[in-house]
């Protein structure tokens, strides 16, 4: 690092050596859906200043790249690697060990690499359990008849996970996939010499709500459940008080509340606010203070229980996201 | 699952200081006998009680999680309970979804002059967890072990 007084540096110790000099960067994908990789795609034509003002040293999804490739590397020579997908096979914890070791941060981006996502609801259930419904009985991934061990898939791993599980992160880009407010930030704060201390999340501190532009009432309950497909929601109106649950209050805000202007409740791809916790059963309990009627009492108790009953899926509603991250211990 | 041969059952028990705790204090000092697989925890009330407790009670290799409120319009605090009983309904929705039987759950309602009632209601809970067996490895999606550990190796 150079000198404190540089007028290129930040108060914090920046990936970037100087100001003028092109950042080293990775993006690799692990279990991913891909949705990441093009999610760049949403800066717009910002994205033409980004590529131009870093060197892309490793990129599947972009650049013809192998593993030798990157191996060949010298530790430490990537500034910052984007690593996103959940940690799901062998593979992807080696590939994410070898990043971290030629990387000066690791950045998960995405869900799956932040908190799980969508993948490590699959951590239902034990590895084995997953071959034998998909596959049948005594599948096992080894090599085919008659090759040898090198011909064989990577195993997949006990339980699906995010990447801080395998490797340390320094900074995290949330969203399924992360929103363009949110990409801009973090390119906004790599290319400006302006990056946080880490660990660091790029996004809001406080909830979603806070940024969704819904009137929200006072003394607000629920008196019924009802899913997107159900209803056209009122284009003003908080969508909880409507029905609809959002996860706006237990989420992390970020991404201008992208999902409840359209008319869709947030389903919580930027993942919980410190403040929340544990995102699902934050929400749960939200959820049971909102459920009841213009009095409580015992004569309520089974029109209350009509109401919560029509929550089709608490675990994917409350844990879309995160389910690798919050239940599935470590 | 049959009952396992010697297990002994471990239940938290959430407990409203104003009525379930004092009941329980009650069948202690009128020397009412209940089997003694409780470990009681004192809360303000039972509207205190965070789900993230319940879960993480059975993550930590409980077998069963009590809780222990007023009794409606009761509650020192007017609707505390009514809160916990909603948790509690959803909460008994979410955790098939993790493997554990909802059985395993259990909400209720005892006031402070009930100690004949709460030693009933705890020999119920625990021959019910005695059928049940102990919340362990195999088939749990948590893969909790005895001492308390999380398995991921299997
Ligand atoms: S619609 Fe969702 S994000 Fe907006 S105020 Fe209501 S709960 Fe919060
Ligand atoms: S509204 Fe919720 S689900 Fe939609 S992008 Fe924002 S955080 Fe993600």
């Amino acid at each position: 690092m150079s000198s404190p007084t540089s007028l290129t540096e930040t108060r914090h110790s920046s990936p970037v050596p100087r100001r003028d000099a092109k950042p080293k960067l990775a993006v690799y994908w692990t279990g991913s859906c891909g949705g990441c990789d093009v999610s760049f795609l949403e800066v717009g034509e910002a994205i033409v200043e980004v590529l131009s003002r870093v060197e892309i040293v490793f990129w599947p999804a972009l650049v013809d790249a192998k593993r030798s490739d990157l191996e060949a590397l010298p530790p430490g020579s990537i500034d910052v690697a984007l690593i996103n997908g959940v940690i799901r096979t062998e593979e992807n914890a080696e590939m994410a060990k070898l990043l971290r070791a030629k990387s000066k941060y690791i950045v998960a981006y995405g869900a799956c690499a932040h908190l799980g996502g969508v993948p490590s609801l699959a951590d239902r259930w034990g590895k084995e359990e997953i071959f034998r419904e998909v596959f049948g009985k005594g599948f096992r991934p080894g090599p085919p008849p008659g090759a040898n061990g090198e011909a064989a898939l990577p195993d997949l791993l006990d339980a699906a996970v995010p990447l801080e599980d395998v490797v340390r992160v320094d900074y995290v880009v949330p969203g399924c996939p992360p929103p363009a407010p949110l990409i801009s930030r973090f390119f906004g704060a790599l290319l400006g010499g302006e990056m946080p201390e880490p660990p660091h999340v790029f996004a809001n501190v406080k909830a979603l709500c806070e940024e969704c532009q819904r009137v929200r009432h006072d003394d607000r309950r629920i008196e019924r459940i009802v899913r997107p497909h159900e209803v056209l929601p009122d284009p003003e109106t908080c969508l909880l008080e409507q029905g609809l649950i959002c996860m706006g209050p237990v989420t992390r805000g970020g991404c201008n509340a992208l999902c409840p202007a359209a008319g869709m409740p947030c389903t919580g791809c930027l993942g919980p606010t410190p403040e929340a916790g544990d995102p699902g059963t934050a929400m749960l309990s939200a959820l049971a203070s909102l459920v009841r009627f213009e009095d409580e009492g015992e004569e309520y108790f089974p029109k209350e229980d009509g109401v919560l009953e029509a929550l089709a899926d608490p675990l994917g509603t409350f844990y879309m996201y995160s389910f690798g991250r919050f239940r599935r211990k470590r | 699952m049959a009952s396992v041969n010697g297990f002994e059952p471990r239940i938290v028990a959430f407990l409203c200081r104003w009525c379930s705790y004092a009941g329980a204090d009650l069948a202690g000092t009128s020397r009412l006998k209940y089997p003694p697989n409780i470990i009681p925890i004192r809360v303000p009330c039972s509207g205190r009680v965070d789900p993230q407790w319940v879960l993480e009670a059975f993550e930590r290799g409980a077998d069963g999680v009590f809780i222990g409120g007023c009794h409606p319009g009761d509650c020192h605090y007017v609707s505390g309970n009514y809160k916990t009983r909603r948790r509690v309904v959803l909460l008994k929705k979410l955790l098939p979804q993790l493997g554990i039987e909802p059985e395993r759950l259990r909400l209720e309602w005892i006031s402070a002059t009930e100690g004949q009632r709460f030693a009933q209601v705890v020999t119920e809970f625990v021959r019910e967890l005695k059928e049940l067996g102990p919340i362990v490895a195999g088939g749990d999606a948590l893969r909790v072990t005895r001492d308390g550990q999380v398995q991921i190796e299997r």
